[in-house]
């Protein structure tokens, strides 16, 4: 009897994963994705996004605005915007972490001597940050961007560490390669 | 220092391109516009005849370039509230009708080409997208049901 409980709990909880992960892909999907494909950025040359505009897409002070212009058809484009905004930043962000643990590996595969605290830390870190990128791409779409802001700042500054954990193994690296080097 | 001799001159002719030129354009949005207008097409490349003749046109090239990101992220990072009265500013000082101008921005989106080449992609998003929201504002405060409240 509860192994059947269980499982219906279960089951419940799964549908109800599997409906937000749809609407919220739904949603992202909503706008004229087309036009949009051409934005002059997202190569490897783009700029990160700056701290500023993380805390300007996930701000309540744009929604606040178009509450009081009391427009229910510029509610909803503001929010199916904004949301989407919201979510390819998520994107984003998932995507850099991704590369920035990537880059690791190859720099740790490479490394002769590797420090296990250092690499416990990153793991760590890399997990936090998939996972928190995860609630987040589920969160945007049922609680809205401005509910989140605290989370995608604490976001932005995780994947900075990362990626300032990764300079410094980098660096570390190089350095060591130019002293085993020794001189010509 | 030979990194020090090359931007010396670059920032020089930014001075010279935000002091002379851009403090002539009163809105930020219509610095972006211009910034942009000085992108050739097919090249990518920024010219400015003044610019060019007083600092070459490589170091033109460059402060152009410069302006015009600094510009672009200057806009993008404006609220909403400010964002709709730039673009109302803005319309308002072309010499063209303000309402043509604003379907004509509504439907053709100019401002996408007034993005710099290479920025951070979720920035030019929610440039993109809060542009149209503006407009959109801009339309909904210019029907008649609403003007007359």
């Amino acid at each position: 009897m509860i192994g059947t409980g269980s499982a219906l709990i279960a089951a419940a909880v799964l549908f109800l994963l599997l409906w937000i992960w749809i609407r919220t892909d739904a949603s992202s999907r909503e706008l004229p994705l087309a036009p949009d494909e051409w934005l002059p950025g997202g190569g490897e040359g783009a700029e990160a996004c700056p701290p500023e505009f993380v805390s300007r897409i996930f701000s309540g002070d744009d929604l606040a605005f178009v509450w009081r212009l009391d427009s229910p058809g510029l509610k909803r484009q503001f929010r199916r915007e904004r949301h989407a905004v919201a979510l390819l930043w998520v994107q984003q962000t998932s995507a850099a972490v991704r590369r920035i643990m990537r880059r690791h590996l190859e720099a740790s595969r490479a490394s002769q001597d590797l420090e296990f605290a250092v690499e416990v830390r990153v793991f760590l870190q890399y997990a936090q940050l998939r996972v928190i990128c995860g609630v987040l791409f589920l969160l945007v779409g049922l609680a809205g961007p401005e509910r989140l802001r605290g989370m995608a700042l604490y976001t932005h500054r995780l994947t900075q560490s990362i990626g300032g954990v990764l300079r410094e193994f980098e660096s570390g690296a190089r350095a060591r390669e130019i002293s085993g080097a020794g001189p010509y | 220092m030979s990194a020090e001799i090359k931007l010396v001159p670059v920032q020089e002719a930014y001075d010279d391109l935000v002091n002379r030129t851009l403090s002539r354009i009163f809105c930020d949005l219509g610095r972006l516009i211009y910034l942009a207008s000085t992108r050739e097409y097919n090249t990518g490349n920024y010219h400015h005849e003044g610019l060019a003749s007083r600092f070459g046109p490589e170091v033109a090239r460059k402060a152009l370039e410069l302006a015009h990101r600094q510009a672009f992220y200057k806009v993008s990072a404006l609220s909403l509230e400010d964002l709709v009265s730039e673009l109302e500013t803005y319309l308002r000082s072309t010499k063209e009708n303000p309402q043509e101008c604003l379907r004509a921005w509504q439907k053709l989106e100019p401002y996408r080409i007034a993005m710099p080449a290479d920025v951070n992609v979720t920035v030019a998003r929610l440039f993109t997208s809060n542009l149209r929201l503006a407009l959109a504002i801009l339309h909904f405060r210019q029907e008649p049901s609403h003007s007359h409240r």
